[in-house]
């Protein structure tokens, strides 16, 4: 019984199987051709390492060499703190811990201490790596860009319970971010900067900052370590299991002036909270937000340096924001700030 | 080196024999043992340079030295006997797989050094290669487990049938050379400057095929890996065995194809002759006839490599056609085509009458152009018909398995 036939449509299809080929061993033969070719070339040929080309050595050799991974690699999440000021990026708005399909993620969200209300803030952050299936849902659900997918792949331990991690290790800088995946940051970095602008002006005092600070005081030997690395952004992909710190550190390594200006804010803070007794009203912020020192501002955009608002004295929380940042950021913030503050006026 | 004990520390003789011996054992297991070792880097960074990898790369310079982390690993894991198991058998089998192995390595010739110049080596080889056989038997029917008694009686059956035409492609040398000596018959391949190896004559190369296809069969290599075809009975008469004795069984087939390697290289490819070695003469010469010797035999597992690397294992069936349809007819017409050429280059030797008939050939060791010719061109026909017409029959027989024809398909067959 044909296959035809059984099938009632009485057509016979022939098919080809180049028996020709197979009669005097023209197939084995081709096929040891073939195997030889591709032994040549991998012996001998140029490495294929960037898969050019469907033959030759296909293989990195792991520790020594690595392959770039792509900018939309995930694998564990890590929590976002903006460069200049300490602060982190997250609300504790809990999107992440609800959409966590294996609920490894904890949040305790940060409260006032003078008032008892809550503030947009994390006071502890725990995410359990051993049970992170990567599935880089919370860093799609974050509708504030705190929480990013890291690519960092090497977080074999000996030490289980390190792979619960806290808020001090989950913590990387916004540079660091787009150092690993600039576009994809690109992309969010004016809306997430303008949101955090805003829950900065809700975070009373150093609430939002903790982490960062601490973070910073404790990797600062490690800062002084680093730079001796000879080889530099090179070298940091052949950084040997041993030197490589738990989760944190890196780019999280605070310089000494930045601590101190930090310090000062919190100094600043400090004293206005005292002496006005009352959480800063939003208007209020609006106008503290601009308060850049004149002789760093770099103002770009026109419209945004009006000299009415700039209180040179005024030091609020979001002070120093801008101190550290490129020229093209500022002036983008500035810009940002004037839309902002025009819109407040009317 | 009997004499030279003998003479360099006036050992009585029975002290020389004894010493000159154990020597000589010694040097053959532990070349034996290392050559093992080398082969199963060189076949696994071979194969994966064919795959597009780069194999063991970290032990060592170049992994050289991973087989002997391996070794340490396979020493150091416990060794298992299962409870229902024919625990003599069990533990004798991977021993008489070795020593069958290890005996082979008598009659090697390393160049230009002899082990021991038996006057029937190459029949030594093969009925050594029977005692293989044994141990392969041994080993599926002690381990009391359902594959690996599939694989020993597959072993077996893949065993003889292919004993048969390795045994006779083997034939055409021994009649050309008129020897079974593997010495006489290295020696016999030093002319034309080094390079009057029998893979040269027809005869000769088409022995040396059929030969080296029906040792890969007894080597177990992986068109032939049916004993052990780990797709299908785990790994056939090994799958009980762990530990050392696992590593001994490898350590065995390792050494069989070393042993196949130095054999096809010694009988057809001129074992250690090459272009120098009798102008060098000496130790140098002797030290240039074991290097070619090596590289011979590794160009000769290479190909063992790439064929690895390229055929994927039979059926059961297609090796046992392809051994009696294909390798025998051919392996018959080829000695028929011997006999023709010795009678053809030598019939002075052969028969007085034929000189009388028609007059002495011209010098009986210079070679004679004509006749060789006149050989060549004979038993190429011989040799290249048979194999068309062992090709066509095989070819429609399978032909009419695979096609359904119209008569067939207007039936419903």
């Amino acid at each position: 019984m044909t296959l035809a036939n059984r099938q009632g449509t009485g057509a016979v299809v022939p098919v080809e199987r180049n028996d020709q080929r197979f009669r005097a061993g023209q197939g084995t033969a081709a096929g040891l051709s073939i195997v030889f070719r591709k032994f040549r070339k991998a012996l001998f040929g140029k490495p294929n390492s960037d898969r050019s080309d469907t033959e030759g050595q296909f293989n990195v050799q792991y520790p020594e060499e690595r392959l770039s991974l792509p900018e939309a690699y995930r694998n564990m999440p890590i929590l976002l703190f903006d460069d200049a000021t300490g602060h982190e990026l997250c609300t504790s708005c809990f999107q992440c811990e609800r959409v966590c399909p294996p609920q490894v993620i904890h949040i305790t969200q940060a409260k006032d201490p003078a008032t008892g209300k809550p503030v947009p803030s994390a006071a502890e952050f725990i995410i359990e790596y051993d049970t992170c299936m990567s599935c880089g849902y919370c860093a799609e659900v974050c509708p504030f860009d705190a929480i990013k997918m890291d690519h960092d792949y090497e977080l074999s331990t000996s030490n289980h319970p390190e792979l619960d991690v806290n808020y001090n290790r989950l913590l990387r800088p916004v540079s660091y971010y787009e150092t690993i995946a600039p576009t994809l940051w690109n992309d969010v970095r004016e809306s997430a900067m303008k949101k955090l602008q805003n829950n900065i002006k809700r975070r009373p005092g150093a609430i939002g900052v903790d982490h960062g600070q601490k973070v910073g005081a404790k990797a600062a030997p490690a800062a002084v370590a680093r730079p001796a690395d000879p080889a530099g952004a090179g070298a940091s992909a052949v950084v040997p299991a041993a030197k490589r710190a738990p989760v944190a550190a890196i780019g999280k390594t605070m310089s000494e002036e930045k601590l101190a200006k930090l310090q000062s804010i919190r100094a600043d803070n400090q004293a206005k909270r005292g002496g006005a007794g009352a959480p800063v009203d939003s208007a209020h912020a609006v106008e503290a937000a601009v308060g850049v020192q004149p002789d760093t501002a770099q103002v770009a955009a026109p419209d945004a340096a009006t000299p009415g608002s700039v209180a040179p004295g005024a030091t609020g929380p979001v002070a120093a924001v801008g101190t550290s940042m490129s020229e093209e950021k500022r002036a983008k913030l500035e810009a940002i700030r004037a839309a902002k503050r025009a819109q407040g006026g009317e | 080196m009997v004499e030279t004990f003998q003479q360099t520390f006036g050992a009585p003789l029975w002290l020389a024999v004894v010493l000159a011996s154990g020597l000589k054992v010694t040097l053959i297991l532990v070349g034996g043992s290392l050559g093992m070792m080398f082969l199963t880097w060189y076949e696994r960074r071979a194969i994966a340079y064919m795959q597009d990898r780069r194999g063991p790369n970290r032990v060592g310079p170049q992994g050289s030295l991973q087989p002997i982390a391996e070794a340490i690993k396979t020493m150091t894991k416990e060794d298992t006997t299962p409870l229902e198991a024919d625990r003599v058998v069990h533990f004798l089998a991977p021993v008489v797989m070795l020593a069958a192995t290890v005996l082979t390595f008598a009659i090697i010739p390393w160049g230009n050094l002899f082990p021991s110049d038996l006057s029937v080596g190459v029949l030594f080889f093969v009925a050594i290669g029977g005692l293989h056989t044994l141990g392969m038997l041994m080993a599926g029917w002690g381990s009391n487990n359902k594959f690996a008694l599939l694989g020993g009686m597959r072993g077996v059956a893949q065993m003889v049938s292919y004993e048969i035409p390795q045994v006779m492609a083997v034939i055409p040398i021994v009649l050309m050379t008129g020897t079974m000596s593997m010495q006489r018959i290295v020696e016999s391949q030093s002319g034309f400057g080094g390079l009057g190896w029998n893979v040269f004559t027809p005869v000769g190369f088409f022995a040396f095929a059929l030969f080296f296809v029906a040792s890969l069969a007894e080597g177990e290599r992986t068109p032939f890996d049916i004993p052990e075809a780990d797709s299908e009975i785990v790994a056939g008469y090994m799958t009980e065995y762990t530990g050392m004795k696992f590593a001994v069984f490898y350590l065995a087939n390792y050494m069989t194809n070393l042993a196949i390697c130095f054999i096809t290289a010694s009988i057809f490819l001129g074992g250690g002759n090459g272009p120098g070695v009798n102008e060098l003469g000496g130790f140098l010469g002797g030290f240039l006839s074991l290097i070619y010797f090596f590289i011979k035999a590794l160009f000769l597992f290479f190909i063992m490599v790439l064929i690895r690397a390229t055929v994927p294992r039979l059926r059961v069936d297609q090796l046992m056609g392809f051994a009696w349809k294909f390798l025998l007819p051919l392996v018959l017409v080829n000695i028929l085509s011997s006999a023709l050429w010795v009678a053809i280059i030598r019939w002075d030797q052969q028969a007085q009458i034929f000189t009388q008939w028609f007059g002495a050939p011209g010098t009986a060791d210079a070679p004679n152009f004509v006749r060789l010719g006149v050989a060549v061109a004979v038993t190429i026909m011989i040799n290249l018909g048979a194999l068309v017409m062992v090709m066509g029959l095989n070819n429609r027989a399978s032909q009419a398995r695979m096609h359904t024809t119209d008569e067939e398909l207007a039936l419903g067959l």
